[in-house]
């Protein structure tokens, strides 16, 4: 038993109730969520300290314009928050915070992490083109049923991991039918019980509704089966992937968003992958031609190579990349693989050591 | 514009690319240079990419003017030659504005020219790369039609309001094609780079080229005036710090537009840098100051900083828009601020290697009306400390 605090608003209104409430009495000294920015504007993250910005929120916008992990790694990076600050975030994105944290990019202290079981979001793109606001209704309605939502990322599709893994609070969105009359937040810490002490609402015992969530599960992995079909690196051999990603151009944006890769410097970026005459008329001479894109399938492998342990499947590169290379569908067939060969699931135990960083000596004997 | 009084003319019976290809190969074998960096279709011919080539087979299936521009050609001869030049000699074959790139970063020090030689081609612009990838098959045959009729709507924003697409003056050999369906091409030189080829070659230098550029003047002034409005509109839009903010609020902070712009060379970033790293103490002082800080923080600062360092050379090839994941009409907000930052200055990026970086070069008589402005300003300010 788990236990749950019922507000009577919807459960984005009860939300924003919640976040003032902690505000206003100084419970938390800053929300990171998401705000619309302006009236023109776009919908980003926002760290907000004054409870009067709460109303311009829109915390359970089905939008991840940035990997909020990697951006609590970054506010955290030179120093743990020194205040506590309340943060509503996805199940990805706090794996992903926690997979940083065990690589000492950031700190989980004075958090109190917000998350709700996730219907997904919508890419980039369907924002860029304003098309998410006529979507909202039926996003909604889809959550409510907790059915499969079109159009959200294929990586959110496939996303079997859609109860947040170590959030003090968890909204129950998936499969709640009140979700437009009753706020539901199970309070998962004692931390989160003492946030919440004095915000008006009901308090109950209750057991989170793991059948649905059982349901939502098994469809959402038959999802993932059709759709790692669908795209063309069907399998990991050197041929797809040199096909699948000899449309790169090389801007290595896919880096540059993923949660995971937080080199301050990539290898690919730096003096040591810039090649010059010399190598050009050496591969010339013996080749009679050469790419001038020469090292992209080496530096996705690299890349996958780096982050498979902790890729934790939010989708975020393959929306960001200029050639619309499904670099979800192979982050997550090679993430799965590795992950589960060394029995690890990114971001669910703070406390389990990364899996390269783990000597145990009877392991992968089957190798040897 | 005009470069020299007369050009060479060669038959094109078989269309434009392959009268270059033909032109491309009979040099190579005369060892007019030994190599040729050109674009051609990757294996998979799903896109395009940059390819230095010795091998004349090789030439037959490039692509002088490919449909897309995957990656600015400036940034590709600068990892060539970056360092300094190499032991080859290398005929580069790129659009205007990659030629133009490629001139400012030789006056930047990023790469080094003495044994390239640009060849350029008149440019009925590219077509956007998620138009491209969507179905690249359809986006041969769009680019196919429209670079034919030299019809710049399904091209990039910036490609149909570029008034540079034919000679700039910076390259060595450009080969004219607007208004030369009739089955020829011309080639222009500029300097003995381009002349010792056609020299070498035997092609005589003896043809008028005054009706291509009349051609070229009409559409350059077509397009000055298309430029000039949809710089106009654009103003309206982005002017004032609110409405800059809420054009940037989209911004993620992903730098891809620096990354592929061919002008932002910098190892590192300062926006990439240790100087960007603040503790959580500056984070929530800034926030407590407003009320609420954007998270990621600073996108504006850098687009201005950005700006403020390429803008003088901002050649307007747009890569950095296609390379938004968030739409963000970044080049043709470059072209609003680069060409005012430019006409100041009188200052065309890429005309000549050896016009001097505007920034890097000290006039005393310059910008006077600034100065006097600034001097009434502070005359006034003097006053009202009075």
């Amino acid at each position: 038993m788990t236990k749950a605090l019922r507000i009577d608003k919807s459960s984005e209104e009860g939300l924003k109730e919640l976040l003032k409430f902690l505000l206003e009495n100084g419970k938390v000294k800053g929300v990171l969520t998401l705000r619309k920015m302006g009236e023109y504007g776009a919908i980003s993250y926002s760290l907000i300290t004054n409870p009067d910005d709460i109303d311009s929120t829109l915390p359970l916008f089905p939008l991840m314009p940035v990997n909020l992990g990697k951006q609590l790694s970054r506010l955290t990076l030179m120093e743990p928050a020194t205040d506590p600050i309340a943060v509503v975030l996805r199940p990805c994105e706090l794996r992903a915070f926690v997979e940083l944290v065990k690589r000492n990019q950031g700190s989980l202290d004075n958090f109190l992490f917000i998350g709700s079981t996730c219907g997904g979001v919508y890419p980039l793109e369907m924002a860029v083109a304003g098309d998410i606001e006529g979507q909202l209704a039926q996003y909604w309605e889809a959550v409510e049923q907790g059915e499969l939502i079109p159009d959200v990322r294929p990586a959110c599709k496939a996303c079997t991991y859609f109860v947040p893994y170590n959030s003090d609070i968890t909204i129950s969105l998936l499969g709640n039918k009140e979700i437009d009359k009753q706020s539901v937040l199970f309070l998962n810490t004692e931390k989160a019980e003492g946030f919440v002490e004095g915000i008006p609402g009901h308090y109950s015992e209750e057991e989170p509704d793991s059948a649905t969530m059982e349901q939502i599960r098994k469809e959402r992995e038959a999802e993932k089966q059709k759709l790692s079909d669908e795209v063309e690196t069907k399998t990991l051999g050197i041929d797809d992937l040199t096909k699948t990603f000899s449309r790169c151009i090389e801007c290595h944006n896919c880096s540059k968003v993923c949660p995971i890769c937080y080199c301050h410097l990539c290898f690919f970026d730096s003096k040591d992958s810039e090649h010059g005459s010399d190598y050009y008329e050496t591969e010339l001479d013996k080749k009679g031609c050469v790419s001038m894109l020469s090292d992209t399938t080496f530096y996705h492998l690299v890349r996958l190579f780096h982050i498979s342990t902790s890729c934790v499947g939010c989708g975020q590169c393959a929306d960001v990349c200029p050639a619309n290379i499904p670099l979800w569908a192979i982050s997550l067939k090679m993430g799965e693989a590795v992950q589960r060969a060394f029995d690890y699931l990114p971001g669910k135990d703070i406390e389990e050591g990364l899996p390269l960083a783990t000597f145990t000596p009877e392991e992968f004997a089957e190798i040897e | 514009m005009v470069i020299t009084q007369k050009g060479a003319i060669l038959a094109a019976e078989e269309g434009t690319e392959k009268a270059i290809l033909n032109f491309i190969k009979q040099a190579l074998s005369q060892g007019c240079f030994d190599a040729v960096l050109i674009p051609a279709r990757v294996p998979t011919g799903d896109s395009f990419a940059y390819f230095l080539a010795q091998n004349e087979a090789f030439l037959e299936g490039a692509s002088p003017l490919s449909p897309i521009m995957p990656v600015q050609g400036a940034r590709v001869i600068s990892s060539l030659a970056r360092r300094g030049k190499g032991k080859k000699r290398i005929a580069a074959i790129m659009r205007p504005c990659e030629v133009r790139a490629t001139i400012e970063l030789a006056k930047l020090g990023q790469v080094e020219l003495e044994n390239m030689i640009l060849i350029t081609v008149d440019c009925p612009g590219v077509i956007p790369l998620s138009d491209y990838f969507e179905d690249p098959t359809k986006g041969d045959e769009v680019f196919k039609d429209a670079s034919q009729n030299w019809n710049s709507k399904p091209m990039r924003p910036v490609c149909r309001i570029c008034d540079k697409f034919s000679a700039s003056g910076g390259e060595d050999l450009h080969v004219g094609t607007l208004g030369t369906n009739s089955g020829n091409i011309l080639l222009i030189p500029h300097g003995s780079k381009g002349e010792d080829i056609l020299n070498k070659l035997g092609i005589p230098l003896e043809e008028d080229i005054s009706g291509w550029e009349a051609k070229v003047k009409k559409l350059t002034e077509e397009r000055k005036k298309e430029r000039k409005q949809a710089n106009d509109a654009l103003r309206e839009d982005i002017e004032g710090i609110d409405r800059l903010v809420e054009t940037f609020s989209a911004c993620i902070n992903c730098h891809n537009c620096m990354r592929v712009c061919p002008i932002c060379y910098c190892q590192q970033c300062n926006f990439d840098s240790d100087n960007m790293k603040f503790t959580f103490e500056d984070y929530i002082t800034r926030a407590k100051a407003r009320g609420r800080l954007m998270i990621p923080t600073d996108t504006l600062l850098f687009h201005i900083g950005r700006m403020l360092h390429m803008s003088l050379s901002c050649v307007s090839c747009g890569m950095c828009e296609d390379a938004c994941p968030m739409a963000i009409p970044v080049a043709q907000i470059f072209t609003v601020v680069g060409d005012k930052n430019q006409e100041a200055f009188d200052y065309v990026p890429g005309r000549t290697i050896d016009e001097l970086l505007p920034l890097t070069t000290f006039e005393e008589q310059e910008f006077l009306e600034v100065e006097q402005s600034y001097a009434g300003v502070s005359a006034k300010q003097e006053d009202q400390d009075d």
